[in-house]
């Protein structure tokens, strides 16, 4: 399947995805969102850890870029809710996100993404997301 | 008869009213990076209770042209809400971290619109913190965002 959607495009037109520096990568098995680490995305500077806050909108973002990648739609969804696990800490070190779309309506779509760190079995935190599709939106068979 | 299979019963009261106010309490926004990197500012807080206000900023929109705050904003305020609600009841014998977080957005925020967020824990335990929170633009009773919450305390005391 070709892919006409530009996810460097989509990044490039969130100011907040540019803030947090969001890097995406399409593989066989969809996207690969990376968060690169920097200091200023810590939450906890004892052990030191990466901000729950920023794990989660991270993993948002992956929902976001694999939904555009499934679907070719580059128009932005909104957000309805998200439910976030936080397994353990997130070291301040790089992370990585793949999304999974759990169920694609014409208004609402379920998405389910996963963070992890040096191992991808060994997650660090779980995010839920609804969003509320744009209208219009016609998912591509 | 408590036993270690029992859910912290040892707390029978909502674990609230026991909490003291902690006037450090505002360290935890002034001195966390991330919050400081969204230029998070501390409002105010008192025992098992904390507000935050996120000034709007541009770089922090979700969408260019929109001038509304990405939805990723506000999870960070909602969890910096309630971890100072905590730290503001239990000062530093708790190193609080988040167990899961939920939050329903019940409408986009204004544009251009600052942030704020109030959380409180309604119920404490041992072990845990169960938290409310709310943020909003212009009121309080018409919030942007609802949020559900429960934190592990790693209370420093032994158990």
């Amino acid at each position: 399947m070709s892919n006409p959607v530009d996810l460097d495009a989509i990044i490039a037109a969130s100011p907040f995805h540019r803030f947090l520096n969001i890097r995406a990568e399409i593989d066989a098995r969809g996207v690969l969102a990376i968060l690169p680490v920097r200091d200023e995305l810590v939450g906890n500077v004892m052990l030191p850890a990466l901000h729950g806050g920023s794990v989660a909108a991270f993993l948002e973002i992956a929902c976001l870029l694999q939904l555009a990648h499934e679907t070719g739609t580059a128009s932005p969804p909104r957000a309805i809710n998200i439910s976030v696990e936080y397994l353990r800490p997130a070291r301040r070190e790089d992370t990585y996100a793949r999304a999974r779309i759990r169920r694609l309506g014409r208004r609402v779509a379920t998405i389910h993404a996963e963070a992890w760190q040096r191992d991808e079995d060994t997650p660090v935190c779980l995010l839920q997301s609804h969003v509320r599709l744009p209208s219009g939106f016609s998912a591509r068979e | 008869m408590t036993g270690d299979t029992n859910f912290d019963n040892d707390i029978r009261t909502d674990g609230v009213a026991d909490m003291i106010d902690n006037p450090y309490a505002s360290r935890m926004v002034e001195y966390t990076p991330y919050a400081v990197a969204l230029g998070m500012q501390y409002v105010s807080s008192s025992a098992g209770r904390g507000t935050i206000l996120l000034p709007w900023r541009a770089d922090l929109v979700g969408q260019d042209g929109t001038d509304i705050l990405a939805p990723g904003v506000l999870t960070a305020l909602i969890d910096h809400a309630c971890g100072l609600a905590i730290m503001a009841g239990l000062g530093f014998e708790a190193a609080p971290a988040t167990l899961d977080l939920r939050i329903d957005h019940m409408r986009p925020a204004a544009p251009r619109a600052s942030i704020t967020c109030s959380a409180h824990v309604y119920k404490a335990t041992r072990t845990i913190a169960f938290l409310r929170a709310e943020a909003w633009d212009v009121s309080p009773d018409d919030p942007v965002a609802a949020a559900q919450a429960a934190f592990t305390l790693n209370r420093r005391e032994a158990k």
